[in-house]
This record gives structure tokens, C-alpha cells and sequence, in this order.
């Protein structure tokens, strides 16, 4: 127990440490930016009507930002901010990120992590049935579903979703409310409201991300069926479902939960494309407005750890499941 | 890895590799096809094993066509993919398809119906589009059109083929007037480019930082490895929208190419960088290496003779892979306007403007450069998967 304990320590000793390299990347993509926030703040003064002296203003400007503070300061600063869920503000929009945010972060989590459940509520039972089959069509026809799901990115199929939508059914199917409810408290039947959007989004970067968890499940289930306790198994009479269920599949579980992180890193990289054709108000569409239009790297900043950091948290608390349901992972921990 | 001895005889390039277990069997034939197996350079296993895999095979036959429909890209199309090629009496266009036989009659000669433009009183004064199908266009072969160079040097100004009088647009036009057909071709060349100078980046750099973590080794390896994989955590296609807002959005279309091709390479070489040092740490580590060591060999001699031709196809075949991963990050880049922009043909480009319902209801044609482009980024992935089942020399004892 006390080895468990010093195991899930370590753990998040090191998504800590991830963390921080990956907030120094961001900060360092923050900061490389021409024109600080000094700059932007002034601009936006002069087009309200003040005329200011800007060298003078400039200085005292960045004096009240903490701009002039050395890059260290200002980095932990921001960590430390990050970690509270505390963004700042964004120096184009001027509204604070952690507001402007709200839960339309949650939201876009939501779906990724509904997209990825539903990836692998598919590929589970197929894979182990693909893998399980010598039907060479059964095979082969994945086999082309899967690397269809890589070469037609998202993007392409959330496009050509909409195109067979518009053209058949006159619906353009974007957006993740319904007009009256975009603004409205949450409630139950806004809830509904958004289920009856999100299945859309949700199947789209469900998708390839399906296409990927088939690829693996079914490479995964096949290298264990080939081995000797399946043959030992059947030799004592279990045969079937109850075979595969508790011999094989077991033992293809662990690396499948280990990959999990990588999913969700993949369905983010689709996010904001797929946000962005569906007319998504969630933060994926925020991202692309923060780059494409206004350039606003705090916001962007912001997003990007936001995502990582979901991502890092998935992958911790993979490594302690992966601890506590495989008893080989914990001897090799307990040591 | 390499358990095969190297020598390389030109010979026996063009034999028939048998499969090793039907060597039981004596003869002549059998004992030069044995010969022919055991001294065979690793390129010929590799491309013997390769030629068994139909679905590669077929994949490989496709990429090598648009690979030249891509380099040959100013010849094949009928005109200049970008604003000065345009045809302004025909934008929005349908795709008109060559057609050999009308209410007329038939002609050995293809040829389409011209459109017209017309506004009079009959049409309310608006500009009108109309077939007029008594009369035809034929087509011709090398025809004389828009001036270009091919490969950047050859000056040129015939093309495959076009159209007598008149202009002909087997995939239709955009709403500039700017021929599909055309843009198709030079984007595949563009993606094509891209891609290569992405992956060739991104090598480079997994080579210096794989290779330094790999021979190495120790508190090194482990710092590399630190920053790499959260590197690699940070989801890429947020990251590359982040960087690419670093571009003035005033450079040239040309310096805007280099700067994505050169922000894809720079983005994509965690995973080249693992694999290189993965391949390193477990190879060094092999008895062959220990042997020729122990034979004497100078560590120079044990990595060119040994190390190097232990992982180069390894390393190839991860360049084909990652190659698809490129152009989709490329075109997904310029869809959402951060990479790149007009004058350039590439997919994501051309589907910028597709998005709208205007488009989507009236003008589907401009959505058949996306067949192109899922079969370039299929054929990329089977021959990629294929070179992989092909390098690996255990694939065969396994089956």
C-alpha cells in the first residue's frame, strides 16, 4: 500500500513536471509574439480618442503590467495563476480569460471525451470480433474503414456531413444550441438541447479516433489469441465469448488504457477545425478566432495549456488504473 | 536486425526472391535461388517482399501517378491555376465533360457544347450563362496556352490538351473563374512539396535529438526524453495554428510556403526522434554488434557498416508515414486560413470557400479535389504500412 502510494506520488511528480515544460513552451509562444500587451492596450486607447505621449505611456504602461519584471518572475507568475485556473486578462479582448472561457472549455471536454468513449464502445466489441474471425472480408473491409478514418481527416467529413445535410435535408446542422437557449442558465432541457446538437461534433471526432482504437484493439487482440494460455484455456474446455472475455481481452486491455491520452490528444488536434465548420461557440472555435483574427496569444495560451493539461491528467489517472487493475504493472511498482 | 550478409551483387537485382522455407529441395535452380536469397542487399529483400503485398502494390502504382500528375502539374492542366488563368465568362462553372456524339450526330473528335453569356431584354438585363448546343468546341492536343516552367527551368507554353476556341473545364471553375481541373493538379504538387520539406525538417532535427539521446544514453537520454514527451503531449494542430500566427500576414505567398513547411517540421519531429532513439538503444545493445566489437571493429566501422544499415529502412519507412500526416496538417492549416493563401493551390485553399451553403447547394464540384486528396494521403499510408511489413525481416517467419 505504502508502495502505491509512493507510485501514484511519482506519477504526479511527473505530470507536474510535464506541466511545467509544457507551460514554458506555451509562455515562451506567448511571449515571441511581436507587440506586447503594453502595445496592444495603448492602440486600443488611441483608437477611444486619448492622445498620449507613447514612449512616456509606454513604459508606465508596462510598469503596471509587471511587463519589466525578468522573464522568470513572469513565467512562475503565470504558472502558478494557470494552475488556480487564472489566465489573466486578454489584452485584445480586455476581458478576463477565465471568464471569457467559462464553461465553454468544460463543454468542448465534454465532447471530446463523449467522442472518445463512443470510439471506443465501437472498437472494443469489433476489434475483438475482427481480431477473433479468419473472415479475410471482415478483416479487410476494417482494415479499409480504418485507414479511411485517417485519410479523411475531420475536417473533410464534418464538411461533407454538412454538404449531404444541406443538399438532402435543407438543415445545415451547425451549431451546439438552439437560438433560444445560446445564452440561457443551464437547465435540464437546455441540456437536452445540446444532445441534440453535440451528437453531430461528437460522431465526427469520434470518427477517426474510432478508425485508430479499431487499428489497435484488433492488432492487440490478435497478438495475445496467438499465445499459449488462450490455447491452454481452450484445452481445459472454455471456449467462445467467455474465452475471449477473460483471457486474451484482458490482457489487451492495458496497453488500450495506456493509449487513451493519445486519443484524446488526437481528437483535440481536430477540435478546432471541426469548431469551426459546425459554428461551435466552444473553445476550439475560440482558438482559431484568438489565431486567425485577432492574434490574442493570451487567450491562445491559455487554451493550449488548458488542453494539454486535460491531457496529462488523463494520462495520471490511466497510469493508477492501469496500477490498480493489472496486478503485473503493481508487482512491477511494489519491486 | 541485418542477419543477412550484405554483399552487393548488381546481378542479381532482377531475381526472384523464394521464400526461405522451401529450401528443403535440391538443384540447381533451387541451390542459385538460395545463392541469390542469402546474398541478396537488404533494398532487394525488402522490395521482393514488398511486391507480395497486392494492396501496397496497388497503392504504390497510385502514388507513383499522382506523384507525376503533381510534378508534370503545369503540363497537364489546360491552364494557369491561379488568377491570370481565369476564365470570367465562366465562373462557378460546371464541370463540361468531352462527349463524342449529341442530337447532331456523332464526331470521332471529343468535343463540348461552349457556353455563352448573354443580357438582354429577354433575361432582364442580368448576365445569363446558356449551352449552346448547336454548336462545338473540339478538342485539341497540344494546344498553346499559358506560359510556364516546368520543374522551374523547361519554358513552355503547350499543354496536354485544351480546347480549339473557347476554354474547357473537365472539373468545373471556382466562383473566380479559375479552373478546377488546373488547381487540383498544381495542389497536389504543392502538398507533395510540403510534405517533403516538412518531413526532411522534421528528420533532420529527430536525427540530431534522437541521435544524441540514443548514443548517450543515461541522465541525458532521460532529460531528452522529459522534454520530448511533454512536447508531444501538446496537441499539434493547436500548436502549429499558434506558431503559424506568428506570421506577418503581409510576406509573400512564396516566403508563407517555406514558413509552413518549415513550422510542420518543426512541430512534427517528437515521434521521428523516439523511433530513432529507440531503433539506437536497442541496437547498440544487439550481439552482432557486441561481435564485431569484439572482432575489432572500430565503433566508425560498427555504425556505418552495422548500426546505420540496421535502421535506415526503419527510418525511410517512417518518413513515408509520416508523410500523410504532413499534407493533412497542411491542408487543415491553410482550411482555417493560418497557412496558406491564394495565389498558392492546395487543398485547404480551395476548400476555404467551400464551407458556405451557397456552395454546398449549387456548386458541389468544388469538392472533387477531395477525392484526389484521400486517395493521395490512402495510397501514402498503404505503401507506408507495406515498406513496413516489407522492412521488417521477422515479418515472414511470424506468418
Amino acid at each position: 500500500m505504502l508502495n502505491f502510494a509512493r507510485f501514484v506520488i511519482t506519477r504526479a511528480v511527473m505530470a507536474l513536471i510535464t506541466l511545467i515544460i509544457v507551460s514554458l513552451f506555451v509562455f515562451l509562444l506567448m511571449e515571441l509574439v511581436p507587440g506586447d500587451c503594453a502595445e496592444r492596450y495603448l492602440a486600443f486607447k488611441n483608437t477611444q480618442g486619448s492622445s498620449i505621449q507613447i514612449a512616456n505611456e509606454l513604459e508606465a504602461e508596462r510598469q503596471r503590467l509587471g511587463l519589466d519584471r525578468p522573464f522568470l518572475e513572469r513565467w512562475s507568475k503565470w504558472i502558478v495563476g494557470a494552475f488556480q485556473g487564472e489566465f489573466g486578462n486578454s489584452c485584445i479582448l480586455r476581458v478576463n480569460i477565465a471568464d471569457l472561457l467559462g464553461d465553454k472549455f468544460l463543454l468542448s471536454l465534454g465532447i471530446c471525451l463523449a467522442s472518445l468513449a463512443l470510439a471506443y464502445a465501437i472498437a472494443i466489441p469489433v476489434g475483438i470480433i475482427a481480431a477473433a474471425s479468419n473472415n479475410p472480408y471482415l478483416n479487410n473491409s476494417l482494415r479499409i474503414i480504418s485507414y479511411l478514418g485517417l485519410a479523411m481527416p475531420n475536417f473533410l467529413l464534418a464538411l461533407m456531413i454538412m454538404l449531404f445535410a444541406t443538399v438532402y435535408f435543407g438543415e445545415t446542422l451547425t451549431g451546439l444550441f438552439s437560438s433560444q437557449y445560446r445564452d440561457a442558465p443551464w437547465s435540464w432541457a437546455r441540456f437536452v438541447d445540446l444532445l441534440k446538437h453535440a451528437w453531430l461534433p461528437v460522431f465526427i471526432l469520434g470518427w477517426s479516433a474510432t478508425a485508430f482504437a479499431l487499428q489497435t484493439v484488433r492488432a492487440l487482440m490478435s497478438d495475445e489469441i496467438g499465445k499459449l494460455y488462450v490455447t491452454a484455456a481452450t484445452a481445459r474446455g472454455v471456449h467462445g465469448r467467455k474465452l475471449l472475455w477473460r483471457y486474451p481481452a484482458r490482457h489487451a486491455l492495458g496497453p488500450i488504457i495506456n493509449s487513451l491520452g493519445f486519443d484524446l490528444n488526437r481528437i483535440f488536434n481536430e477540435l478546432p477545425i471541426v469548431a469551426l465548420i459546425l459554428v461551435m461557440t466552444d473553445a476550439g472555435k475560440l482558438l482559431i478566432d484568438a489565431l486567425a483574427r485577432s492574434n490574442d496569444q493570451q487567450l491562445a495560451g491559455a487554451i493550449i495549456f488548458l488542453l494539454t493539461a486535460s491531457i496529462v491528467a488523463l494520462n495520471f489517472f490511466t497510469d493508477i488504473l492501469l496500477a490498480t487493475i493489472d496486478p503485473r504493472v503493481r508487482k512491477s511498482i511494489v519491486r | 536486425m541485418s542477419n543477412m550478409p550484405d554483399p552487393t551483387d548488381p546481378k542479381l537485382a532482377g531475381i526472384n526472391i523464394p521464400n526461405p522455407t522451401q529450401f528443403g529441395a535440391e538443384g540447381d535452380n533451387d541451390q542459385h535461388a538460395k545463392e541469390a536469397y542469402f546474398t541478396a542487399s537488404q533494398g532487394q529483400l525488402i522490395w521482393a517482399r514488398f511486391k507480395k503485398q497486392r494492396a501496397a502494390m496497388i497503392a504504390a502504382f497510385f502514388l507513383v501517378f499522382l506523384i507525376f500528375s503533381g510534378l508534370f502539374a503545369p503540363f497537364l492542366s489546360p491552364y494557369d491555376p491561379t488568377v491570370a488563368g481565369r476564365n470570367k465568362d465562366y465562373t462557378n462553372g460546371a464541370p463540361q465533360i468531352p462527349q463524342f456524339c449529341d442530337k447532331n450526330g456523332c464526331s470521332l473528335r471529343p468535343f463540348i457544347h461552349p457556353v455563352e453569356r448573354e443580357r438582354s431584354l429577354a433575361t432582364n438585363f442580368r448576365w445569363v450563362t446558356k449551352i449552346n448546343e448547336d454548336k462545338r468546341s473540339y478538342l485539341t492536343f497540344l494546344p498553346k496556352g499559358d506560359a510556364y516552367k516546368l520543374f522551374g527551368v523547361i519554358k513552355s507554353d503547350r499543354h496536354l490538351f485544351g480546347l480549339e476556341e473557347g476554354k474547357l473545364h473537365v472539373f468545373g471553375t471556382d466562383e473566380d473563374g479559375q479552373d478546377i481541373f488546373s488547381r487540383t493538379l498544381h495542389a497536389i504538387w504543392t502538398s507533395l512539396q510540403v510534405g517533403t520539406i516538412g518531413v526532411l525538417i522534421a528528420f533532420v532535427l529527430a536525427l540530431i535529438i534522437g541521435g544524441v539521446s540514443g548514443y548517450y544514453g543515461g541522465w541525458i537520454d532521460s532529460v531528452i526524453q522529459m522534454i520530448t514527451d511533454a512536447f508531444r503531449t501538446v496537441p499539434a494542430i493547436p500548436l502549429f495554428m499558434a506558431v503559424a500566427a506568428f506570421m506577418p500576414p503581409e510576406i509573400s505567398a512564396e516566403a508563407r510556403f517555406f514558413y509552413i513547411s518549415i513550422i510542420l517540421g518543426f512541430i512534427g519531429w517528437p515521434t521521428l526522434a523516439r523511433r530513432i532513439r529507440t531503433h539506437l538503444l536497442t541496437e547498440r545493445n544487439q550481439e552482432y554488434v557486441l561481435a564485431a566489437q569484439l572482432c575489432g571493429a572500430s565503433s566508425s566501422h560498427v555504425i556505418r557498416r552495422h548500426l546505420l544499415p540496421s535502421f535506415t529502412s526503419y527510418i525511410i519507412v517512417d518518413l513515408v508515414i509520416s508523410f500523410p500526416y504532413m499534407v493533412l496538417s497542411e491542408t487543415a492549416l491553410s482550411f482555417i486560413g493560418l497557412g496558406l493563401k491564394d495565389p498558392v493551390s492546395s487543398l485547404g485553399v480551395m476548400l476555404q470557400k467551400a464551407t458556405s451553403a451557397d456552395v454546398m447547394l449549387n456548386y458541389q464540384w468544388y469538392f472533387i479535389p477531395v477525392a484526389f486528396f484521400i486517395v493521395l494521403v490512402m495510397a501514402f499510408v498503404f505503401v507506408g504500412d507495406g515498406l513496413r511489413d516489407a522492412a521488417d525481416p521477422y515479418s515472414e517467419v511470424n506468418k
